[in-house]
């Protein structure tokens, strides 16, 4: 699956990347360590080079993982079904589970460390989405 | 005929009044012998009238009046009327009277003949005068020693009593202020919470209490107005402390908030990345090339770890030291110079200067390990976010504000950041606005903890590529 992490702390994406691998979900992994830039790529990027999964954190310096979807709610629409963004947060705030209701891109919350379970839920979920289309 | 038949009605209609005046009236020669006494006069002394109209004046006098009723005869006998007060205890009587006293000299031919005396009994007008006079007194004593301000304004919203407690609080002159205008000495548009409370008052006839700012005196009251017949009356105490310590007290409680989530936050990351990181080393084999990166990651993780906790640690012992500490008086360029000694090495690396404005002598009141953590905090920063663009150049200058301690100015020309954007976010704990620097976001949280330890203020101002300024009001 065409993955792609946000994230600005190396040691994190370190460690999503490898756990990813291990679980065989990723062939194609990308990572950008600023939400600045993943939004450019996004924005810029041809309808067929666009990740299926997005792994965004939340906190992170200058612009934030809320920033980030704010930033992309122009692109809402074309990305709706193809684009799935799940955060992968360490925080354990209550508020987050119930912001990301507002936006539709997003298909679900992880809070880090992820694991072997939680991936397996993510592509069960993918497939199930992928399949009813 | 006519003549003398006018005569005797006249000294008719004089017996007449004589007789029957309720004042006491008496009529003395110039030695102050009486010549004649009115029956209120007798009835006052109980003696019949030959027993009194004969004798002297002084004989029915306590001695200690003789001196003060044969001055004022004289000056009767010398052609003035005269009034005065007395109170005299009639020899011989059970009770003392307060009397007004009005002496007429009688004129006959052009000679003084003698001098009418007028007693009028004043005794009890002049005892109500009394208590009327104590209980005013007692009334203002009361309101003088009441610890609140108190005022009255009339139906005309006229200053009618003020209490030495109004002057204090809000710096007036009662005398200056009463029979003025509320308006004209506080005018409502810089009041105007006052006077629409008062206004309510009186126009509802129901008493008010609120709590306002008075600009004027930057103080915090807690008013009372009850309207009365005489208008309003209002009382007043300052709550200023009260309020001011409320507000400190729910600043800290949001501070604890914001630093709890900040540090669940920031405590969790690098421990969420261990507990993943033992899981990932748990599937790996020792000799794969992932391993040792894995390890190492793990090291830094649980090094994040412990950092987080000491930045808790630092925290928590300045908030502890804040009312131990005795401030002294630090040379500024000695702690300035000490900072930029210790990173020498890095500004050296990257080529960069630092420029000090610093008039000798110049010192803050403060502590000297806190000012030099603002100023290695700052440096740091300048050094680490400067622009790859153009040489590091900071300016430290500073200039003793007369009566309003010192401003010192921290400006760099390095990469800045949107102002706008990061707002008062920038002095947060954690908070980070450089994604190609690493950095704790800690910063600039100890510079103005330590700041505002010392009874200090920090501002921020910055331009994206042109660099920042930080300007810092110490004591």
């Amino acid at each position: 699956m065409e993955t792609l992490l946000i994230d600005d702390d190396s040691i994190g994406v370190f460690l999503t990347e490898r756990l990813l691998k291990r679980e065989g979900f990723a062939e194609n992994l990308a990572s950008f360590a600023s939400a600045q830039q993943a939004l450019e790529f996004l924005q810029n990027a041809p309808l067929h080079e666009l990740p299926q999964v997005i792994f965004l954190d939340l906190n992170m310096p200058v612009m934030d993982g809320w920033d980030f979807l704010t930033a992309l709610k122009p692109q809402e629409e074309a990305l709706l079904g193809r684009c799935y963004i799940f955060i992968l947060t360490s925080s354990l705030a209550h508020s987050d589970a119930e912001r990301i209701h507002e936006f539709p891109l997003v298909a679900g919350l992880i809070r880090k460390p992820l694991d072997g379970e939680q991936i397996q839920n993510v592509r069960a979920q993918l497939e199930a989405a992928l399949n009813s289309k | 005929m006519n003549d003398i038949f006018q005569l005797k009605e006249s000294e008719q209609r004089y017996r007449a009044l004589f007789e029957n005046n309720p004042d006491l009236v008496l009529f003395q020669n110039r030695e102050g012998v009486i010549r004649d006494a009115n029956p209120a006069y007798l009835a006052v002394l109980q003696r019949p009238k030959d027993e009194v109209v004969g004798h002297h004046f002084n004989e029915f006098l306590p001695p200690s009046l003789h001196a003060l009723f044969a001055q004022k005869l004289r000056e009767a006998f010398e052609g003035h009327k005269v009034y005065f007060d007395a109170e005299v205890h009639f020899v011989g009587t059970s009770n003392a009277l307060r009397v007004a006293v009005t002496k007429v000299p009688l004129v006959v031919e052009g000679t003084i003949a003698g001098v009418y005396a007028v007693l009028r009994d004043v005794t009890e007008v002049y005892q109500s005068h009394l208590v009327i006079r104590e209980q005013a007194h007692k009334l203002n004593t009361i309101f003088e020693s009441i610890t609140d301000a108190f005022f009255v304004l009339d139906h005309n919203w006229r200053f009618a009593y003020i209490n030495g407690e109004v002057e204090r609080l809000l710096n007036v002159n009662r005398e200056h202020l009463l029979g003025q205008y509320l308006q004209d000495v506080f005018p409502a548009d810089e009041n105007e919470i006052f006077h629409q409370h008062f206004r309510r008052a009186l126009d509802t006839n129901q008493a008010v209490h609120f709590e306002a700012f008075f600009r004027r005196r930057a103080l915090w009251l807690d008013i009372k107005a009850f309207p009365s017949e005489e208008g309003l009356s209002v009382y007043f105490s300052n709550v200023t402390d009260k309020v001011k310590s409320q507000e400190e007290l729910y600043r800290q409680n949001q501070d604890l908030q914001q630093f709890t989530y900040i540090v669940s936050h920031n405590l969790r990351a690098p421990l969420a990345n261990a507990i993943g990181l033992v899981d990932l080393l748990n599937s790996l084999d020792r000799d794969s090339a992932d391993y040792q990166p894995t390890l190492n990651n793990l090291r830094t993780s649980t090094q994040q770890l412990d950092n987080v906790l000491r930045d808790m640690n630092t925290i928590l012992s300045i908030r502890d030291k804040q009312d131990v500490d005795e401030p002294e008086h630090v040379p500024l360029a000695d702690v300035v110079e000490q900072a930029r000694r210790n990173l020498a090495e890095p500004i050296a690396q990257c080529g960069g200067e630092v420029v000090m404005d610093l008039p000798a002598g110049l010192s803050v009141l403060g502590n000297r390990a806190y000012l030099y953590s603002i100023f290695f905090n700052l440096l740091s920063n300048s050094i680490k976010y400067r622009s790859e663009e153009r040489r590091l150049r900071v300016t430290v200058s500073a200039t003793a504000q007369p009566g309003a301690g010192v401003r010192v100015l921290f400006a760099d020309n390095g990469s800045g950041f949107d102002v706008d954007k990061a707002g008062p976010d920038v002095f947060r704990l954690y908070k980070r606005f450089h994604t190609s620097q690493p950095g704790r976001g800690m910063g600039l949280y100890l510079v103005k903890t330590h700041v505002e330890t010392m009874g200090g203020r920090i501002e921020v101002s910055s331009t994206v590529n042109a660099g920042t300024c930080f300007t810092l009001h110490l004591r």
